[in-house]
């Protein structure tokens, strides 16, 4: 095999015309298996817009879209930095239980001082979160899986410990503070929330694709031994990503809470795995090394809007799960084939990859 | 002619017309003849990314040909997927391993077609190990059945690659440059397993890059030039310097040259440095412009050794000197700071980001030099003329920087992977096996590269299985056995029997370091 991962997409089963030589040259620097990967769900999404209005007479209407970015942007803005986790080979699965925390100590910072103290209280708590996280996989060596397991129930309990006495809201005499303003302005007609995630995206953007760092966190998840003899430290890049994962947690916080006002241990249940489907969903490799700011954007998108039209047919919330669940294999189940029929035989994707910590033999 | 040639009359066992595989951007092959006769060994020789291997795995049934047939025995062989290849009779070791680095020897050996009991459908462990054992005494080699694959060297991996399309008892055998791991007595016994199986009858597909293997155990050979037929010839009725011509279009040199260079100051002493396993109380001077060769059988610490200055290893005991000064670094990105540039011997698993493009491959261990400006982000400019400046000085062969490294032929995989070890300045550099698949234009361009590089000052320290290039490229030799400096062979004494005799008897020749 030449390697365990990229196959070729298609020699070609039949012999091809024959090419000019614009056409020649594009070929050489494009594939439709790169195209896909990249812009696959973008373009189901433009799909899935195109046909609204077919399945639901007002979804094209200004409000309906600003509470469809609106009601998007927290979980875009956590599902950024996770696919930067994911490209690295790791995950966090503490980010739900976070958000809970944040929710809680955000409002608790509001009640004791303002919008200023509110989202100085959200950044830091994020922050501090994350940080727990790359500790313990870093100082401790824990596992990421578990690490980020056992912090989600720590997180969601430290929240339900301190609303023992009740849910923390924001009173309703509260509604012309700047606070609220975070979650509800337009600023020309645009939701806030979405904004600061377009913000978030572009952020993380740079960070991966023009910084020394970003480059690392990709190499180190194309092959861990490999970065090893590159000179790529794994503690300093995945502390890195662990507070980068609060941080957006933290940012999200504000964008959420400033519009649900309320806030508890239970709040976003199982918001993690919906933050990881989103990533997945736009096509980062759930093996590391390769995947796409622009994939998870529209996933986060995808899922939006599948679920505004759902709601607007008035399907049930359960069903809504359902038919998501079903959209993310599908998602994948196409995937998986057009690799297969990419390059027919090629069991090589199934050989494990080889992560060995041991320096020498 | 061998006695093989009394078959040669027959009609040919595996036959194939026109075949042509493309790949976005390339064609890796256009319209190749070829023909396989019963008990012959017929090479497949060309420069790195010629279409070797390409050819290999269409046969093998990992790439369906764009164009073209092949015949198996008169009928149609189309296969589709790996085992197809399997059922009909081909064995093939494949450049890349595709070994399981998680199971056992024995299972990865017998894996896919494990003997169990009738009635419990239970794998027969035993069978499998008395198996395997069976195959390593053909190989002449003593490798345990039960041990992990992960935990093997890249030598001792290659021989169970050989070892599992032995078992697999094909009629066609095909290697990919299976002795491009293998030391000199390994490759003899595979030379010799190789003429046992074409006198059974078998026809064996032999590819390397080494010209002297292929005149020793080759009927016929087959040159390939960028995914062309270029000629088959019969191995009696041509020399080496006719092969290369065809090879490479033009005449290379390629005997090794080591130009004397003036001896500079020290610039790296290790003082009795241990470390892992086995390295034990090695002390070893470097000195600007010296090459120092590393020898030894697989294993004899040479992995230790090198990773040991590249700060991926720390010591057990001792300390090490860069310039007079102290030098002890905690990871290799000290070592790199330092200027020390790395090559691992493990291609696949330890070199290349298989997910990365070439360019960024190449620049990954200088991404610090490559930032500009306020915001110290990376300047795609200064990245594109380093990779510009190392792939033409290197020759790499790839459709442009943005291709994925995956998909370059072996041997360019290669020449990127020592570009990145230049980079960071080349003042000291630790190189592992540095022309292993490469062919051999770019063999001599690497040493000429090597020769050029420590004119300028440069000290590298060089581990090859390949003696010729071990003894033909360095200054000194120091032979390593069980972890401990052996011998160190200088001036006259620098032969392949010292070398030899040194590694194998532990005999300790002229150590004084
Ligand atoms: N999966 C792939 N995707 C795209 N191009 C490929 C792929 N595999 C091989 N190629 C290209 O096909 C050509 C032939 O490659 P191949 O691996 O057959 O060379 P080779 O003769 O075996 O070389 P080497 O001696 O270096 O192993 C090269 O130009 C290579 O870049
Ligand atoms: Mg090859």
């Amino acid at each position: 095999m030449t390697s365990d991962t990229a196959l070729p997409p298609a020699p070609g089963a039949q012999a091809p015309a024959p090419a000019t030589e614009t056409q020649r040259r594009w070929a050489r620097q494009h594939s439709i298996g790169a195209l896909w990967e990249t812009w696959g769900i973008t373009a189901v999404l433009v799909v899935l817009l195109a046909a609204s209005p077919l399945l639901s007479s007002d979804f094209l209407t200004v409000a309906n879209l600003q509470s469809v970015l609106r009601e998007s942007a927290y979980l875009g803005i956590v599902a950024a930095a996770m696919t930067l986790a994911v490209m690295n080979g790791t995950f966090d699965l503490s980010v739900g239980g976070q958000l809970a925390l944040v929710s809680v100590t955000t409002l608790m910072g509001y009640a004791a001082g303002g919008t200023g103290l509110a989202v100085l209280v959200a950044v830091i708590t994020g922050v501090a979160c994350g940080a727990v996280n790359g500790a313990l996989v870093t100082a401790m060596r824990v596992p990421p899986f578990v690490a980020t397991l056992g912090m989600l129930f720590v997180f969601r309990g430290i929240a339900y410990v301190l609303t023992q006495d009740g849910p923390k809201t924001l009173p309703y005499s509260e509604i012309g503070s700047p606070f609220v303003k975070i979650g509800g302005l337009n600023v020309a007609g645009i939701p806030l929330p979405f904004l600061i995630m377009v913000a978030f995206y572009g952020a993380i953007w740079v960070l991966l694709r023009r910084t020394a760092t970003g480059r690392r966190v990709l190499a180190f998840g194309s092959s861990p031994e490999a970065a090893r003899f590159c000179g790529i430290s794994v503690h300093r890049i995945r502390m890195l990503i662990f507070v980068v994962i609060g941080l957006s947690v933290g940012i999200a916080a504000l964008t959420y809470i400033s519009r649900v006002w309320t806030a508890d241990g239970s709040a976003q249940d199982g918001f993690e795995l919906r933050v990881i489907a989103a990533v997945v969903l736009g096509g980062t490799s759930l093996k590391g090394g390769k995947g796409t700011l622009i994939g998870t954007f529209s996933a986060v998108l995808l899922v939006g809007v599948l679920n505004d039209l759902l709601v607007s047919r008035g399907v049930d919330a359960s069903y809504q799960r359902v038919v998501l669940g079903c959209v993310l294999i599908t998602a994948l189940a196409i995937d998986g084939l057009r690799t297969r029929f990419a390059a027919p035989g090629s069991f090589a994707h199934m050989l494990p990859r080889r992560r060995r910590e041991a320096p020498a033999r | 002619m061998s006695p093989s040639s009394v078959d040669t009359s027959q009609a040919p066992v595996l036959e194939v017309s026109g075949l042509t595989v493309e790949f976005p951007g390339v064609r890796a092959l256009d319209g190749v003849d070829l023909d396989i006769r019963a008990g012959e060994v017929h090479a497949l020789v060309g420069e790195n990314g010629a279409g070797k291997s390409t050819l290999l795995k269409v046969l093998g049934g990992v790439y369906p040909p764009s164009a073209g047939t092949v015949r198996l025995r008169g009928e149609v062989y189309a296969p589709r997927r790996p085992s197809d290849a399997h059922a009909h009779g081909i064995a093939v070791i494949y450049q890349e391993f595709t070994l399981f680095p998680d199971l056992t020897v024995a299972e990865n050996v017998y894996a896919g077609r494990e003997p169990h009991s009738r009635w419990s459908r239970g794998i027969r462990y035993g069978q499998m190990r008395a198996g395997c054992r069976e195959l390593f005494g053909i190989l002449g080699v003593n490798i345990d059945p039960d041990a992990r694959v992960a935990d093997l060297s890249v030598s001792e991996q290659q021989l169970v690659e050989i070892a599992k399309a032995l078992g697999a008892d094909g009629q066609v055998i095909v290697m990919d440059e299976p002795t491009a791991a293998l030391s000199k007595e390994e490759v003899e016994r595979l030379l010799d397993v190789v003429r046992r199986l074409r006198d059974e009858g078998r026809s064996v597909v032999y590819v390397s890059h080494r010209l002297e293997e292929v005149f020793a155990v080759a009927d016929r050979a087959t040159i390939l030039r960028d995914g062309r037929l270029v000629r088959t010839l019969d191995i009696t009725a041509t020399d080496e310097d006719e092969l290369v011509r065809l090879m490479v279009g033009r005449d290379i040199d390629s005997v090794f040259h080591r130009e004397a260079v003036a001896e500079g100051r020290v610039v790296l002493r290790l003082d009795n440095v241990s470390a892992g396993r086995h390295l034990r109380d090695v002390s070893l001077d470097v000195r600007a412009g010296e090459v120092v060769g590393i020898g030894g059988v697989a294993g004899a610490g040479q992995a230790e050794l090198t990773q040991a200055v590249f700060g991926a290893l720390p010591l057990r005991a001792g300390h090490m000197e860069l310039d007079g000064q102290r030098f002890a670094p905690s990871n290799p990105a000290d070592a790199l700071a330092a200027g020390v540039g790395f090559l691992h011997e493990d291609r696949k698993h330890a070199g290349i980001l298989p997910d990365l493009s070439v360019r960024q491959n190449l620049t990954v261990t200088v991404l610090d030099r490559l930032r500009r400006g306020f915001a110290r982000l990376l300047s795609s400019r200064a990245e594109a003329s380093t990779y510009t400046e190392y792939a033409s000085r290197l020759r790499v062969r790839a459709t442009g920087p943005d291709q994925l490294i995956s998909e370059l032929s072996g041997g360019n995989q290669q020449k990127v992977l020592l570009a990145r070890a230049l980079a960071p300045g080349g003042r000291v550099l630790v190189l592992n096996e540095p022309t292993r698949g490469v062919d051999i234009g770019a063999k001599a361009e690497i040493h000429a590269l090597i020769n050029e590089l420590t004119a300028g000052g440069a000290a590298v320290i060089m581990v090859s299985s390949d003696l010729p290039e071990l003894l033909g490229t360095s200054d000194r030799v120091v032979v390593l056995s069980r972890g401990r400096i052996v011998g160190v062979l200088e001036g006259q004494d620098r032969t392949e029997e010292n070398v030899v005799a040194c590694a194998t008897t532990g005999r300790r020749i002229g150590v004084a370091a």
